[in-house]
C-alpha cells in the first residue's frame, strides 16, 4: 500500500497549522476523509471554515492495473481508526482498516460483493456494513457484521436486492439498510443479527424484480423514532414512523435523492440529489426545502455534517476524467462556502474531527 | 439482572478434555470505566461436533452485577466456531478460536461495554491410519525410489499437522533416508516401518536381484543449440545380453560451459532421459542403473549465431494518459488501423491509421462514460469494433460497440451493460459472439451478430470460494480463461469437444499454480512436436504500481502448460526475465511476443520442443524498451500488449502509447 503525501500539501495536520493568514482564535478545523471510486484513493481533506484543502492522498487498493472502487467510509467512534470499503476484488470486496494518525493500513477482511456503506454501532463496537452487489441479477444480498478489532466478519444477514445506506440508531441497538432494487426497508437487530422487520417503501410494487422507487439511503433520526429514506427513483424522501411502522410522509423533492444526513437536533436534513446535481437542506418540521443549490460537478454523491451542525460536506462525482468535488455548505447560511477538487468520482465521505487551531 | 445460565445440556456433546482446573473457573476482562463481563467457563475444549453453553454476566465497577445489562456473545472464526447471540458454541473445525462475549450497556451513552474473551480449542480429530500411497510391492538392487506417507484421521483427512518417519527393518536389504527415498541393497525382504501421530504402520517390500549387466546411453545427435530438447535413451541388457524393460534409470549431468568466469548450473535433465542445456559448453550425461551406469558427452551451442534486434519504426505517442490494450487491423478499405484502449482517464479509445508504421497517424478518438478503457477488439470483418468500460458516472459499465468500417469516423451503434455493470475488464469477439469480463467473476457471451443489439446466450463462472477472473481468450471453439488463483480454465464455446455451445459452454479442462497471479492466457498447437501448450501470462506487482512519478517493478512468467493430454495438463516450461513482470502475449508461428511491463517487448523462439527457462537457455531473440522523455512516467518502460501485424509487431506502452517496431538482424558492433 502506498501512502503519499500530496505536493501540493502544505498543511502539518499533526499541529493543525492555519490554512490561511485570516484565522481568529475560536477558529476550528473541520477533517473528512473522501472515497475517489475511480482513482483509488482517498482524500483526506481539511476545512477552516474558509476554504478547504486536500492535506493528503492515500493510495488504496491492491490490484493497481484494475478500478477496485474504494466505496464506503466510517471513523470509528474513537477517531483512532478509519474504515474503508472496497467494492471489487477478486472477486469480493474488502473493508480496510487505517490508523488516523498516519493513515497506515492495519487490517482488512473480505466481505461480499461491492461492498457499500458501513457504521459501528456503540452498543455492540461492531461494523455494520452492506454488500451492495450492483453486478449481475438482482438477487438478495446481505449487511456484513464485522468485529473492527479483530477484523473479521462475524455474522452475515441477508437482506434484499441491492442494499444500501447502511445506518444504526443512535444507541447503536437497531441497523437500517434499503435494498435498492427490492424497494425495501430493512430492520436488523444489531444485538442478535437478525432481520427484525422489513417494509416496502414504495407506493407501487417493484415490477420484474426491479423497484421503481430505488430507495439508495436511509437515515435514522436522531431522537424521535423515524426514519428518512431517500427515493432515488422517484424524487422522493420518506419519513418512516417506527413505533408504528408506517410510512408518515412522502416529500415531493427534485431528481434523484441519494444520500443523506441529520443535524444532531433532527431539525435538518441535507439530501444529494445525484441526478439534479444539487444539495438540498430541509426543515424537517416544517416539511419544507428551505435551499437548494448546485453541487460543483455532476453526480452529486455523499454527505456529512459535522457534530457541531454548522457545515455540511458533499461530494460530487464528475464525469470521465474530470476531478471530483468536495463542496462545503453553511447550514445556518444556507450556501456553499467552498469547494475544493478530489480524485475521480468522488462519493463516500466520512467525518474524522473538529480541530481547534 | 440478565443472566445467561451455564446450561450443559444432555443432549448436547459437550466434552471437555482439557478444562481449567474448574468447570466453573470465570474470566474477568480487564475492567474498563464500565466495568467488566464474567464468562464461564473461562475457556473450553470441544471436539469437531461439539457443543456447550457459555454463561455471562455484566459487572460494574465494584464487581456488582449491573441490571439489565445483556451480555452479546460472537466468534472471531464464525466458519470454524459458531456461537449464538445468547452463548450456545459449536465447534465446527479443528484449532484454535476466541470468542468475545460483550457487554450491552442499558445506556444510551454511545459507549461499547467492556468484554470477555473465551478461548475454545478444538483438536484435530485422533489420528487414524497412516497411508503409503503408491508404495511398491517390489524394488531392484541399486534403484531408488520415493515413498510418500501421511497421517489421516478417521474422516480420511489427511492430518497435515503431524510427520511420518520411515524406516528399514532390515537395512541390509533397504535403506530408507530422511527424505523418504528408498534403496534397495541386496535381495530380499524388509519391512518398511512408518511411525507418526503415535501410529505405526507398516508394509513389506521386496528387494529383487537387479537384472541389468549392461547399460548402453545413447543419444540423437552430439550437438545441440542451447535450449533445444533432446531426449537419452538407454539400452538395459542382462548378463545373457537380453534386453530388460522397466528397470529405473538415474540420469544426471555435468556440465564445463565454454563461459567458465563463474558461471552457474547450466541445464536440466529430466529422469525420463530428456535434457536441455542452458549455456554453451560440453555437456557429461550419466545414466545409472544399480551397479551399471554409462556416459555420454555431447556440445551445445549458442542458440542464435546472427544477433537480431527489434528496431524502432514509428511511435504513436499518447503521453498525457495511460495506455491499455490495443487491437491491429486491416480495414474495408485495405488499409491497416490500430485502436488503443486508456487507463485511469477521460474513457478515451484512441484510432490510428498504421499503414505506414513508420508514420503512426491518430485518427480519430471516441469517448466513452469511463475512467478506463481496458480493452479494445475488433470484429474479423474490419467493421465492428466493442469496447470496455470501467468506472462509468452511472456504475452500470458494460460495453460499447462502434461501426469502424470507416476507422477514421467510427460511429456508436450500441451499449451494453445488463449484468456487466461492474466494469467490464476484458473483451473478446470470436464467430459473432462477444466474450465480456463481469466484475472479475465470470464472463458472459453475448450474441453480436446483430451489434446494435446484443443479446446475453451464456455464462461461465468458476463457482468455487473465492474465484475471480482476469481474462479471456478465444479460438477454435474453445475459450481460455485466466482466473487468478484458480487458473487456466478450457471451456467448449462451440469446439465440439464436450458438447459446447455459446449458450451452452461446458468445461474442458483447468491448470493452477500456487502463486495466484494467472493473469493471461494464449493457447498454441506446436507444429514442430504437434503438443499443444496454454501460455499463461502472470501480473503482479510486489512492489506497487506507480502511476506517475516513479517507474514499477512487477514482477512474473510465462507458464507454458502443455495441455496435450486436456485431462492432464504438465506446467513443463516457463520464460521469466529477472527483475521484471510480464502482461499480454501473442504467439504466431513459433514465435511468442511478451508485453513485459518494466522489460519492455520481448521475442522468444519457442520451436520444438519446451522445458525448463527458456530465458536462461537463450531462446530470447530480440527485446525493446520503449521509452519517451516527456510520457507520465518519464523514460520508464512498461509494455502492455504485443500484436505481430504485417512483418511488423505492434504493441502498447503504458506510460507512452503506441509503438511499432521490426525485427532485423543486428549488425550494430557493440562495446
Amino acid at each position: 500500500m502506498n501512502v503519499h503525501i500530496a505536493s501540493a500539501v502544505v498543511l502539518a495536520t499533526a499541529c493543525a497549522a492555519p490554512l490561511t493568514g485570516q484565522e481568529k482564535p475560536d477558529q476550528k478545523i473541520y477533517r473528512v476523509f473522501v472515497a475517489c471510486e475511480s482513482a483509488d484513493e482517498v482524500h483526506r481533506v481539511a476545512f477552516d471554515g474558509q476554504t478547504a484543502k486536500v492535506e493528503k492522498i492515500i493510495d488504496v487498493g491492491y490490484q493497481p492495473t484494475e478500478i477496485e472502487g474504494p466505496h464506503g467510509l466510517t471513523v470509528g467512534p474513537e477517531g483512532k481508526y478509519w474504515y474503508l470499503s472496497i467494492a471489487h476484488g477478486k472477486p469480493f470486496g474488502l473493508l480496510y482498516k487505517y490508523r488516523t494518525s498516519d493513515d497506515a493500513l492495519v487490517g482488512e477482511c473480505e466481505l461480499g460483493m461491492f461492498p457499500a456503506t458501513m457504521q459501528i454501532s456503540p452498543a455492540t463496537g461492531l461494523l455494520y456494513c452492506v454488500n451492495f452487489n450492483l453486478h449481475g441479477r438482482m438477487l438478495p444480498s446481505s449487511v456484513s457484521i464485522v468485529d473492527p478489532d479483530a477484523m473479521v466478519e462475524v455474522a452475515r444477514t441477508m437482506t434484499g436486492a441491492m442494499p444500501h445506506g447502511s445506518r444504526l440508531t443512535r444507541d447503536g441497538r437497531l441497523h437500517y439498510s434499503c435494498a435498492m432494487m427490492s424497494g425495501e426497508l430493512y430492520e436488523i437487530d444489531a444485538t442478535t443479527f437478525k432481520v427484525t422487520r422489513n417494509m416496502q417503501l414504495d407506493i407501487d410494487l417493484p415490477k420484474g424484480h426491479e423497484s421503481e422507487a430505488k430507495p439508495t439511503w436511509i437515515q435514522p433520526h436522531p431522537t424521535q423514532k423515524k426514519i428518512y429514506a431517500a427515493l432515488n427513483g422517484k424524487a422522493t424522501i420518506v419519513e418512516v414512523d417506527t413505533d408504528e411502522w408506517l410510512v408518515t410522509r412522502r416529500l415531493a423533492c427534485a431528481k434523484g435523492p441519494y444520500n443523506l444526513d441529520l443535524t444532531s437536533t433532527g431539525k435538518q436534513l441535507v439530501v444529494t440529489y445525484k441526478t439534479a446535481g444539487e444539495i438540498g437542506i430541509w426543515d424537517l418540521e416544517q416539511g419544507t426545502e428551505s435551499a437548494r443549490f448546485p453541487s460543483s460537478r455532476r453526480v452529486t454523491h455523499g454527505v456529512v455534517i459535522s457534530p457541531d451542525d454548522r457545515y455540511a460536506f458533499v461530494t460530487a462525482e464528475g464525469k470521465n476524467a474530470e476531478p471530483g468535488a468536495l463542496d462545503v455548505v453553511d447550514l445556518q447560511q444556507q450556501r456553499k462556502v467552498t469547494t475544493v477538487a478530489v480524485g475521480l468520482q468522488a462519493g463516500g465521505i466520512a467525518f474524522w474531527q473538529t480541530a481547534k487551531l | 439482572m440478565t443472566r445467561t445460565r451455564l446450561l450443559v445440556a444432555s443432549f448436547l456433546t459437550f466434552l471437555p478434555i482439557a478444562l481449567a482446573p474448574t468447570l466453573v473457573a470465570q474470566i474477568e476482562s480487564k475492567p474498563a470505566a464500565t466495568g467488566s463481563v464474567r464468562v464461564s467457563p473461562n475457556e473450553l475444549t470441544l471436539p469437531v461436533g461439539g457443543k456447550a453453553q457459555l454463561d455471562a454476566e455484566v459487572l460494574d465497577v465494584g464487581g456488582r452485577p449491573v441490571a439489565d445489562a445483556r451480555v452479546l456473545f460472537f466468534s472471531r472464526a464464525r466458519r470454524s466456531l459458531r456461537v449464538s447471540s445468547d452463548g450456545e458454541v459449536e465447534a465446527l473445525k479443528p484449532g484454535k478460536f476466541e470468542i468475545i462475549a460483550r457487554a450491552l450497556l442499558p445506556n444510551v451513552d454511545r459507549r461499547t461495554g467492556p468484554s470477555a474473551t473465551v478461548t475454545v480449542t478444538v483438536p484435530h480429530p485422533d489420528p487414524a491410519a497412516i497411508e503409503l500411497p503408491n508404495a511398491p510391492p517390489k524394488i531392484y538392487t541399486g534403484t531408488t525410489v520415493p515413498l510418500a506417507a501421511h497421517v489421516v484421521d478417521k474422516n480420511g483427512t489427511p492430518r497435515d499437522d503431524l510427520t511420518v518417519a520411515l524406516t528399514s527393518a532390515n537395512r541390509d536389504v533397504a535403506a530408507v533416508d530422511a527424505f523418504g527415498l528408498v534403496t534397495g541393497l541386496r535381495p530380499g525382504s524388509t519391512k518398511i516401518l512408518a511411525k507418526g501421530g503415535d501410529l505405526e504402520h507398516e508394509i513389506t517390500l521386496d528387494v529383487v536381484a537387479n537384472p541389468v549387466a549392461k547399460l548402453d546411453l545413447h543419444a540423437p545427435t552430439d550437438t545441440v543449440r542451447t535450449g533445444d530438447v533432446i531426449t537419452f535413451g538407454v539400452k538395459l541388457t542382462n548378463a545373457d545380453g537380453a534386453a530388460v524393460w522397466n528397470v529405473p534409470v538415474f540420469y544426471s549431468f555435468t556440465a564445463r560451459p565454454d563461459d567458465t568466469l563463474g558461471n552457474a548450473a547450466t541445464g536440466q535433465i529430466q529422469q525420463d532421459g530428456r535434457f536441455v542445456a542452458e549455456k554453451p559448453g560440453l555437456y557429461t550425461i550419466v545414466a545409472t542403473c544399480g551397479n551399471v551406469s554409462d556416459r555420454l558427452t555431447i556440445r551445445a551451442t549458442k542458440r542464435f549465431p546472427q544477433k537480431r534486434k527489434l528496431e524502432r519504426v514509428g511511435h504513436g505517442p499518447v503521453l498525457d494518459v495511460h495506455t491499455s490494450d490495443l487491437w491491429v487491423w486491416e480495414g474495408v478499405d485495405g488499409r491497416d488501423y490500430c485502436v488503443t484502449g486508456t487507463w485511469g482517464a477521460n474513457g478515451d479509445a484512441i484510432f490510428w491509421d498504421v499503414t505506414d508504421p513508420s508514420k503512426i497517424e491518430r485518427i480519430a478518438t471516441v469517448t466513452v462514460d469511463a475512467r478506463t478503457v481496458n480493452d479494445v477488439k475488433v470484429s474479423d470483418d474490419g467493421r465492428l469494433c466493442i469496447i470496455s468500460r470501467e468506472g462509468a458516472s452511472n456504475r452500470k459499465n458494460g460495453i460499447v460497440a462502434f461501426d469502424v468500417s470507416d476507422p477514421r469516423n467510427p460511429q456508436k451503434i450500441s451499449e451494453f451493460d445488463d449484468q456487466l455493470t461492474g466494469g467490464v475488464h476484458n473483451l473478446f469477439i470470436h464467430e459473432g459472439y462477444a466474450y465480456a469480463l463481469s466484475a472479475g467473476r465470470r464472463y458472459d457471451i453475448l450474441d453480436i451478430k446483430n451489434p446494435r443489439a446484443p443479446i446475453r446466450v451464456g455464462s461461465y463462472q468458476v463457482f468455487e470460494p473465492g474465484a475471480s477472473i482476469h481474462d479471456v481468450w478465444v479460438e477454435n471453439g474453445i475459450a481460455y480463461s485466466s482466473n487468478w488463483r484458480y487458473g487456466l480454465h478450457l471451456v467448449d464455446v462451440g469446439n465440439g469437444i464436450k458438447g459446447g455451445s455459446p449458450s451452452n459452454p461446458v468445461k474442458i479442462g483447468n491448470y493452477a499454480y500456487p502463486s495466484g497471479w494467472n493473469h493471461a492466457a494464449f493457447p498454441w498447437r506446436s507444429k514442430d512436436t504437434d503438443k499443444f501448450y496454454v501460455f499463461a501470462g502472470d501480473e503482479a506487482f510486489p512492489y506497487g504500481l506507480y502511476t506517475k512519478d516513479n517507474p514499477t517493478y512487477a514482477r512474473g512468467w510465462i507458464h507454458i502448460v502443455d495441455f496435450t493430454d486436456l485431462e492432464d495438463p504438465q506446467e513443463v516450461a516457463r520464460y521469466e526475465v529477472p527483475e521484471a513482470g510480464t502482461h499480454n502475449l501473442w504467439i504466431e508461428g513459433n514465435t511468442m511476443y511478451v508485453a513485459y511491463y518494466n522489460a519492455g517487448l520481448r521475442v522468444v523462439d519457442i520451436s520444438g520442443d519446451l522445458m525448463g527457462d527458456l530465458y536462461r537457455q537463450g531462446r530470447e531473440i530480440a527485446w525493446y524498451l520503449p521509452t519517451h522523455p516527456e510520457s507520465l512516467v518519464p523514460n520508464a518502460p512498461m509494455a502492455w500488449g504485443p500484436q505481430p501485424h504485417k512483418g511488423h509487431i505492434f504493441f502498447s506502452d503504458w506510460n507512452s502509447g503506441l509503438w511499432a517496431v521490426k525485427l532485423v538482424e543486428d549488425k550494430g558492433r557493440r562495446r
